[in-house]
C-alpha cells in the first residue's frame, strides 16, 4: 500500500460503477472515454469535491475521509475546465490559495509567473483583460501556488483553440518534467493524451474498460469499446 | 387644518384603477384580473387595518404593541420565506432575524426618547421597519440563490484550493449585501430632492409643521437604513452555509438541499 499514492474503490450512484484502481507517485495518468463515462466525476472524488456513495479511497494509505479536508484539497490541486478566476488581478488569484493557509510570500509571484510562462508585468493586470489562454494559465498558476503533490486536470484546454491549447500543453509538459508531479488528467484530445500521459485509463459508462500504457492503448486497443471510440 | 378625503371623493379613485386596466386590455397584458383583484384586496386590507388600528390604539400599550408587532413579524416572515422556501430553516432564521431587528430598533427609539411607547407611534413606525426588513431579507435570499448558481464554478475552484465554505462564499456574501443595501443608499441620497417620503408627506397633510415632519422622517429613514442592513446581514450570514454539506462540498440541486432539511 505504501507504494501507492491512491488506492481507489468507489461507487457513485448513476455515474460510477465499482471503480477500482491504484495510482503510484509521479504517475502521469490520462482518463479518457466518451462523454458521460464518469471521468470528471471520478476526478472530483480525489479531492473530495464529491464523495462516493460507497467504497473507500485511500491517500498514502489513509482513508481520505479521515484527512483534514482543506489540507487534502491543498495537496491535491485541481484545475477545472473553465478558468473560474476570482475578480481582481492576476496576483490576487495567485495568492488566494496560499493566503488561506498564511503561506504566501511575495517572492513566489515571480516564480509562478515563470512557471505559467506569463510576463511579470501581468501580475497587476485585471483578470478580465486576459485572453482565454492567459486566464487558463493563471488558473493553473493559482493551483500550483499551493505546491500540490498531485495535479488533477479536468479538460483544461477543451475551451481553447488549437494553438492556445498547444501552448498550455507546453507549459504542462515542462511543469511535469521539472516538478515531478503526480498528474491525473481528463481529456478528449488523444494527441494531448499521448504527449502528456504515460498511463491511460479508458472509461465507459462509469467503468474502467482498459488500463495500461497510453501509447499502447491508442495503438493497439484490446477491447471493442476502445476500438470503436478510437474510430469515432 | 388637516384635509379630509370624503367617501364620495374616494369613489372617484376608481379612475386611477381604470388607467392600468385600459392599458392591460389594449395591449392584451392579461393582467386585468390581477389589477381588479389587487385593487379590491388592497382597499379592504387598508380599511380593515384602519379599524383594527383604531381598536389597538385604545388598548394598553403592553398588550397592543406586542400583539400587532408580533402579527406583523409573522406575516412578514411568511412573505420573505416564499423567496427561499427550499433553504432549510429559512423561516426560523427570518422570523428570529425580524424579531432581533425590530427589538433593537425599538429599544434604541425608546432609550433615546425618539418615540413614545404608545401604540399610535410604535405600531406604524414598526410596520415601516418590519416591511422594509422583509423586503431586504427576500431580496438577499433571492440574490444569494442566483449568485450561488452563477458562481458555482468559482466556488468549486475556491473549495478546491482549500477554502472553507465561509472563505469561499466571501465574494457571494459581499455581492448579496451590496445588492440589498444599494436601493436604500440610493433612496437616502435623493431623499427630499426627488420625492418627499411617505411618512413626511402624511404628517404634513395631517397638519404637522414641515420641520417636525422632517425630524420624524429622519428617525424612520435612518432606522429603516439600519434595520435593512442588519436584516440582509443576518439572513446572508445565517443562510450561506446551507449551500454546502457537512463535507464542505457545494450543494448544487434543490433536491439535495431539501434532503438535508429532512436529515
Amino acid at each position: 500500500m505504501e507504494n501507492y499514492l491512491f488506492d481507489f474503490h468507489g461507487v457513485s450512484k448513476d455515474i460510477l460503477n465499482d471503480l477500482n484502481f491504484t495510482i503510484k507517485k509521479n504517475e502521469k495518468i490520462i482518463l479518457f472515454g466518451p462523454s458521460g463515462a464518469g471521468k470528471s466525476s471520478a476526478l472530483f472524488l480525489f479531492n473530495r469535491l464529491r464523495d462516493p456513495d460507497s467504497g473507500k479511497i485511500y491517500y498514502k494509505g489513509e482513508p481520505i475521509q479521515s484527512c483534514e479536508i482543506s489540507q487534502l484539497r491543498k495537496n491535491i490541486g485541481l484545475v477545472l475546465q473553465a478558468p473560474n478566476l476570482f475578480p481582481g488581478t492576476v496576483l490576487d488569484n495567485l495568492k488566494y490559495g496560499p493566503s488561506l493557509f498564511d503561506e504566501w510570500e511575495d517572492s513566489r509571484a515571480e516564480e509562478l509567473m515563470d512557471l505559467i510562462q506569463l510576463p511579470e508585468n501581468y501580475l497587476h493586470r485585471d483578470v478580465d483583460q486576459l485572453s482565454g489562454g492567459e486566464q487558463q494559465r493563471v488558473s493553473l498558476g493559482r493551483t500550483l501556488a499551493n505546491k500540490p503533490e498531485v495535479l488533477l486536470l479536468d479538460e483544461p484546454t477543451s475551451a481553447l483553440d488549437v494553438r492556445t491549447s498547444e501552448e498550455i500543453e507546453g507549459v504542462l509538459e515542462k511543469l511535469i518534467e521539472v516538478h515531478q508531479l503526480t498528474m491525473v488528467m481528463v481529456t478528449h484530445n488523444l494527441r494531448q493524451a499521448k504527449r502528456l500521459g504515460e498511463r491511460g485509463i479508458f472509461m465507459k459508462e462509469g467503468k474502467i474498460v482498459e488500463d495500461g500504457n497510453i501509447s499502447r492503448l491508442l495503438m493497439e486497443p484490446e477491447s471493442k469499446a476502445l476500438q470503436e471510440f478510437l474510430q469515432d | 387644518m388637516s384635509p379630509e378625503v370624503s367617501n364620495q371623493s374616494l369613489l372617484f379613485l376608481i379612475v386611477f384603477v381604470l388607467v392600468p386596466l385600459t392599458l392591460s386590455y389594449y395591449y392584451q397584458l392579461g393582467m386585468s384580473k390581477d389589477i381588479v383583484w389587487s385593487s379590491i384586496r388592497g382597499t379592504i386590507q387598508l380599511f380593515a387595518i384602519g379599524y383594527i388600528l383604531t381598536y389597538l390604539f385604545d388598548l394598553n400599550a403592553f398588550i397592543g404593541i406586542p400583539l400587532m408587532v408580533g402579527i406583523m413579524i409573522l406575516v412578514a416572515s411568511f412573505h420573505a420565506w416564499n423567496k427561499g422556501k427550499e433553504l432549510p430553516n429559512a423561516f426560523v432564521v427570518i422570523f428570529l432575524g425580524l424579531l432581533v431587528v425590530e427589538g433593537s430598533v425599538l429599544a434604541l427609539w425608546l432609550v433615546f426618547d425618539m418615540v413614545n411607547f404608545k401604540p399610535s407611534e410604535v405600531i406604524p413606525m414598526s410596520g415601516m421597519v418590519i416591511g422594509n426588513s422583509m423586503v431586504a431579507m427576500g431580496l438577499a435570499l433571492e440574490r444569494m440563490k442566483s449568485e450561488f448558481t452563477e458562481n458555482s464554478g468559482r466556488l468549486m475552484a475556491a473549495l478546491a484550493l482549500g477554502a472553507q465554505p465561509k472563505q469561499a462564499s466571501h465574494l457571494i456574501i459581499r455581492k448579496t449585501l451590496n445588492a440589498s443595501l444599494l436601493p436604500n443608499v440610493d433612496s437616502l441620497k435623493t431623499i427630499g430632492l426627488v420625492q418627499l417620503p411617505g411618512m413626511m408627506t402624511g404628517l404634513i397633510l395631517g397638519g404637522v409643521a414641515p420641520v417636525m415632519a422632517i425630524k420624524y422622517q429622519l428617525v424612520i429613514s435612518l432606522s429603516i437604513f439600519s434595520s435593512v442592513s442588519l436584516s440582509a446581514m443576518i439572513v446572508t450570514l445565517a443562510m450561506y452555509r446551507y449551500f454546502y454539506n457537512e463535507n464542505q462540498q457545494l450543494i448544487e440541486s434543490a433536491e439535495e438541499m431539501r434532503s438535508r432539511t429532512n436529515d
